[in-house]
């Protein structure tokens, strides 16, 4: 049981994981926290909810709609908003995000109603059978959707000329101006990716969750806890930090009860932020 | 003798044209609500005044200490939620359970703000979040005393012990004199020694160290202050609305609102938030009434963009973008 339980959080981790890892990013290169973070998951997990239902397209399968899709979003909405919040008083850019996700979780409350909708899948009820252990096919390919993109992730900004301009940016925005990077392209790029992995995240998610204006909250407050474990801005770090969200998740749900479970990570939360604001892993600055 | 009276109000006006444009506008709402017959002008008038508090307790953190609590709604649900069930299950007058929820949601922001205190910008917004969504949690589990989601109705037994009323125009003078009280702590903070202190360590925290402000303290004590009155808020709020829930008062929507209002009135400053209150609230209430159900939520689409353009635009809100060349073209004028 013990097992078990390990098992489906570090699997609920990993799933956490692709939407954490573009919060972070978003921080490490633009200094901004993305408060409208879970709201672009919401609309993206729409999408696949709209391309199945409309076109009988297969959920996983309109990942590779929705992720440009989102991407493109994100360019949009880095290029009107987030660009000038770039080097704002925190007031600024906290309201600034916060205002966007107010317009899109209303925006969709208007459009699509507070019903909950889902995403039926043929494949969607089966389980992998481990000797003991189960594991639902959804879980499992979300869980190896996260890892194969997120370990797509490395590569890319470790080879890419794109990739070393952001970690340069993210490093000193103002030598990385000095070497010829146009910062101001970088950071609407960044945002733009950190979007499209959250479209990633919500083709993944789609088939497991119910889908609802409000979804993106609940899977953001996670993200922020993650991202300040791992330490703000540094990717691995948010990767272990939502593994470790999701097998506390799921053994509080088991030993204290389901209700409270989230009560536990906020409590670990604001626990970490007073006495390690650098994160788990992170050098005292 | 009637003209040396009449110079010496001029030069009053002078002196101090807020306070006394402000104490104008006060008694032309006493006698306003007064003349108010239809039922709906004078809810979104009450309305507005309900928001005024929430703002007004919000902003003494959040606009004169730059503490950006996006959790606010913790302080003004334990004060909704410990003057209803001592008024549900102790037959406790709401007047007591307002202190009594007051003094709890104070001591509970003070600790907040004591143990949160040396976080900055996003970091102490995200712990606020953080603290809201746990005391949603709390009020959604705890079902034998808060009836969980499904909300809290309050029994209505009108009189003054009980904080209730038949006529809504005991509510609007009640709402008045809370927004008066409120406007004027928030105007003697201002221009106290204490409120120096608050601007000087929102503006440069270091600064305000190397000048031995002993900031720690003084976060505590604005966070302590704005948890205590925002208590008032909601406790104001469960009396007029009569149902309270988590989903509303414990949730980070509303907690966002009641910053919203602020920053569009203007933050850190006595009257932005009932400048806030007077444009927001009746702007939402007309969308809602007009729209009806079928666009639930638009009017929050607005907020949206409003919020939007106030960021961009007029960041510093509307009060301190018309206050500063107002006051310098009243003091300029030569009176007496």
């Amino acid at each position: 049981m013990i097992l078990q339980l390990f098992i489906s959080g570090i699997l609920l981790g990993g799933v956490y994981a692709l939407v954490s890892i573009g919060l972070t990013l978003i921080f490490g290169v633009l200094d901004v926290v993305n408060f409208a973070h879970g709201e672009f998951l919401m609309i993206g997990m729409y999408t696949v909810f709209w391309l199945c239902t409309l076109l009988h397209m297969d959920p996983y399968l309109s990942l590779l709609l929705v992720a440009p899709l989102l991407f493109f979003m994100g360019l949009f909405v880095g290029r009107t908003v987030i660009r000038q919040t770039i080097g704002a008083p925190s007031s600024v850019q906290i309201f600034a995000t916060v205002g966007v996700s107010l317009i899109l979780t209303n925006g969709a409350l208007v459009l699509w109603k507070a019903d909950f909708r889902s995403v039926t899948t043929t494949y969607g009820s089966g389980a992998l059978a481990l000797g003991p252990i189960f594991i639902g096919y959804p879980q499992l390919i979300s869980f190896i959707g996260a890892i194969v993109f997120s370990a797509m992730l490395f590569p890319f900004l470790r080879y890419t000329y794109i990739g070393k301009a952001i970690r340069a940016t993210a490093q000193d925005r103002r030598a990385a101006m000095l070497m010829g990077i146009d910062i101001q392209k970088i950071y609407v790029f960044t945002f733009g990716i950190g979007i499209a992995l959250v479209g990633i995240a919500s083709a993944l998610l789609a088939p497991i969750y119910s889908i609802y204006p409000s979804v993106g909250s609940q899977f953001v407050l996670v993200a922020y806890v993650a991202v300040v474990l791992g330490g703000l801005g540094n990717i691995p770090g948010a990767i272990l930090g939502s593994i470790i969200i999701g097998i506390t998740e799921t053994f509080s749900g088991f030993f204290i009860s389901p209700g409270w479970r989230q009560a536990i990570y906020y409590a670990v939360f604001i626990l970490v932020l007073i006495f390690r604001p650098q994160g788990l892993f992170g050098q005292k600055q | 003798m009637e003209d040396s009276g009449k110079l010496r109000l001029l030069r009053f006006i002078k002196k101090d044209p807020e306070l006394s444009f402000s104490v104008l506008g006060l008694l032309f709402l006493a006698v306003l609500i007064g003349f108010i017959q239809n039922p709906f002008y004078l809810d979104v008038l009450i309305m507005i005044l309900l928001w005024a508090l929430l703002a007004s307790s919000w902003n003494i953190a959040g606009g004169y200490a730059g503490m950006f609590s996006l959790g606010h709604g913790a302080f003004i649900g334990i004060g909704a939620y410990a003057s209803s069930m001592l008024f549900i299950h102790f037959k406790l007058s709401p007047w007591v359970g307002m202190i009594i929820g007051a003094v709890a949601a104070g001591i509970v922001a003070s600790f907040l703000g004591y143990i949160c205190g040396r976080l900055k910008g996003h970091y102490f917004a995200l712990a606020t979040i953080a603290f809201v969504e746990l005391i949603n949690i709390t009020g959604v589990q705890l079902k034998e005393l808060t009836r969980g989601s499904e909300g809290l109705s309050i029994p209505f037994h009108p009189g003054w012990l009980n904080f209730m009323f038949e006529s809504k125009v005991t509510y609007a003078y009640i709402g008045l004199v809370f927004a008066a009280i409120f406007y004027f702590l928030s105007l003697t903070l201002e221009r106290s020694k204490l409120g120096y202190y608050l601007v000087a360590m929102r503006e440069d925290e270091d600064a305000a160290k190397s000048l031995a402000i002993n900031t720690p303290l003084v976060k505590m004590i604005s966070i302590g202050l704005s948890g205590f009155l925002a208590a008032i808020g909601g406790t104001f709020y469960a009396q007029y609305i009569l149902f309270i829930e988590p989903d509303t008062v414990l949730s980070f929507n509303f907690s966002v609102q009641v910053a919203l209002v602020t920053i569009v009135g203007g933050m850190g400053t006595a009257l932005g938030p009932i400048i806030g209150s007077f444009l927001l609230t009746p702007l939402s209430m007309l969308l809602r009434a007009y729209l009806g159900g079928g666009l639930a939520g638009l009017h929050i689409v607005i907020y949206g963009f409003l919020l939007l353009i106030v960021v961009f635009f007029i960041p510093d809100g509307i009060v301190n973008t018309i206050r500063i060349p107002l006051t310098k073209y009243l003091k300029g004028k030569d009176i007496g």
